[in-house]
């Protein structure tokens, strides 16, 4: 498999006036083209800032992304997001067909062929009726389907990379199911690259075939543990599996490890005001 | 029907009232509310309302129109970029406490008596309102919105068209405003510097003693207000309806 995605040494730093809080630092990692992978760690890691300066919209300190072969200096072509906040990046005044329609307004595309993208992209959405809500305004509807309008949009953009930020965290555990299945589903069908970040171990294990594990303090990669279940996943069955079990046992104790007080931890905002 | 039978209520009362105390009223300077009905119909339903009421609308919508047009412009730049509202900052602070009716003696003998000097009055007065909020709106915009925005690649220009429409709940705020602002200083402008208007015939009536034409203008022109008022709400709630839609002020989902 050929590398989609080179993350090369890439650190963060922010400047205030007297201090200098290091987010990031040398974060090595490789994703392949059409992999699912999940990036953890505990808050404050730095998993959405990297996840920003990967998509292009954060410039990174240190160390450089390629996708595809091309540095990223913007967000490159054939990156679609979906952000943990679908309230604020959907836009109100526009109507769920408005919504996923207008990233492709931009592509050269021809009219029927973009009805067609749409139309496509509610129906693989469509579970409770969204294809004919397609004229509702995005306030109209449940948080849920709010978030599949926004899964909707970056899947008929028909991205290679699907950057997802958090994206079930603001919904309750039984939407929270579906939309994990949703996506895994649509990852199977549409075959693109996804990198999810998640703070949920249970979730990263579930539906990625390779889990990071981001560090505190001297960050970087701290752990990368192969997801190794049967690619036909279930909530249930999956879930109460053995090798299930191991893999979240492996990936807490990681998550738990990166720890403040580790010989080579690096001081970090939170140890410098205790 | 109850909504406007209270919305109606109070004015009908108070209009009952006007009329029956006002009734054999002999004070010069408070005619029977009777003779300045039939005022009213004289005058405003005459060749008075092409040569002063005409006259007096074209100039409030072109102000209005310019100082729509040159704030929300000048807002969007202040509030969507940090130089230029760094360097307009202390300038935006001393103009938009400057009342505009000082203007006219300066205009006066800049540009003289003629349409221009009263477009500029009315301009210059409204054009602040729209132009900090539009400014205020434009800076607030959603950074989840934008970063959505601009991860899909949508052109600068598409982006810039989301921010202002993401602000439109401020710029109506400020139009609103400036609303009630132009017409006040079209009124005044007509009133100090003007040969024809609204505000120059209530000035005229009232220096010829016709007291009850004076009253018509009054309430003429705030039934102008009234109706401009209305009329701009309803332009609002159809274009902010997604707006209390979106922050829980409408009830219906699906």
């Amino acid at each position: 498999m050929t590398s989609l995605l080179e993350i090369a040494g890439v650190g963060k730093t922010y400047r205030a006036r007297e201090r200098t809080v290091e987010v990031l630092t040398a974060v090595d990692l490789s994703v392949s083209e059409g992999e699912f992978v999940a990036l953890v760690g505990p808050s404050g890691c730095g998993k959405t800032t990297l996840l920003k300066i990967v998509a292009g919209l954060l410039p990174a300190t240190t160390g450089q992304v390629r996708f595809d072969g091309r540095p990223v200096t913007e967000p490159p072509a054939g990156l679609g997001v979906v952000f943990q906040e679908y309230g604020r990046s959907l836009y109100a005044w526009k109507t769920v067909r408005q919504n996923v329609e207008l990233p492709l307004r931009h592509l050269g595309l021809s009219r029927a062929r973009r009805r067609e993208l749409v139309a496509d992209a509610l129906d693989a959405l469509d579970a409770v009726g969204l294809g004919a809500a397609g004229d509702a305004y995005p306030w109209q509807l449940s948080g849920g389907m709010q978030q599949r309008v926004a899964i909707a949009r970056a899947v008929a953009y028909r991205p290679r990379l699907l950057l997802m930020d958090e994206p079930f965290s603001a919904v309750d555990a039984q939407t929270r199911a579906d939309l994990e299945d949703l996506v895994a589903a649509l990852w199977k069908r549409y075959g693109m690259t996804i990198v999810l970040v998640t703070h949920d171990i249970d979730e990263a294990v579930y539906l990625s075939q390779r889990v990071v594990v981001l560090g505190t303090g001297v960050s970087g990669v701290q752990a990368d543990i192969p997801v190794d279940l049967p690619a036909d996943r279930e909530q249930i069955g999956t879930r109460s599996s053995a090798p299930f079990g191991e893999l979240r046992t492996r990936v807490w104790t990681q998550v738990r490890r990166t720890p403040d007080g580790e010989p080579h931890a690096r001081r970090t905002p939170e140890s410098e005001m205790a | 029907m109850r909504a406007l039978g209270y919305a109606l209520g109070l004015p009908a009362v108070l209009v009952a009232a006007w009329w029956v105390a006002s009734d054999g009223s002999t004070n010069v300077f408070l005619p029977p509310l009777r003779t300045i009905v039939e005022a009213f119909r004289d005058v405003w339903f005459s060749g008075t309302f092409v040569s002063d009421v005409v006259p007096s609308l074209w100039r409030l919508a072109a102000g209005y129109a310019v100082a729509l047009a040159a704030g929300v412009t000048l807002g969007f730049v202040i509030g969507r970029w940090a130089v230029p509202r760094a360097l307009t900052g202390p300038l935006l602070a001393y103009f938009r406490v400057l009342p505009a009716p000082v203007l006219i003696p300066v205009l006066l003998v800049a540009v003289g008596i003629g349409d221009a000097t009263k477009l500029v009055v009315i301009t210059v007065g409204a054009v602040w309102p729209i132009l900090l909020n539009t400014a205020d709106g434009v800076r607030a915009a959603d950074e989840v919105g934008l970063e959505t925005a601009a991860a899909y690649r949508l052109p600068r220009r598409t982006r810039h068209l989301l921010v202002l429409r993401g602000a439109s709940p401020q710029i109506f705020a400020g139009a609103r405003q400036a609303l009630g602002l132009s017409i006040i200083l079209m009124v005044v402008s007509e009133m100090l510097m003007s040969t024809d208007g609204l505000g120059f015939t209530v000035v005229q009536f009232q220096r010829s003693f016709a007291i009850p034409q004076m009253w018509s203008g009054v309430l003429l022109i705030g039934l102008l207000g009234f109706g401009l008022a209305k009329l701009f709400e309803l332009v609002e709630r159809r274009a902010l309806r997604w707006h209390r839609g979106h922050t829980g002020q409408l009830t219906e989902r699906r």
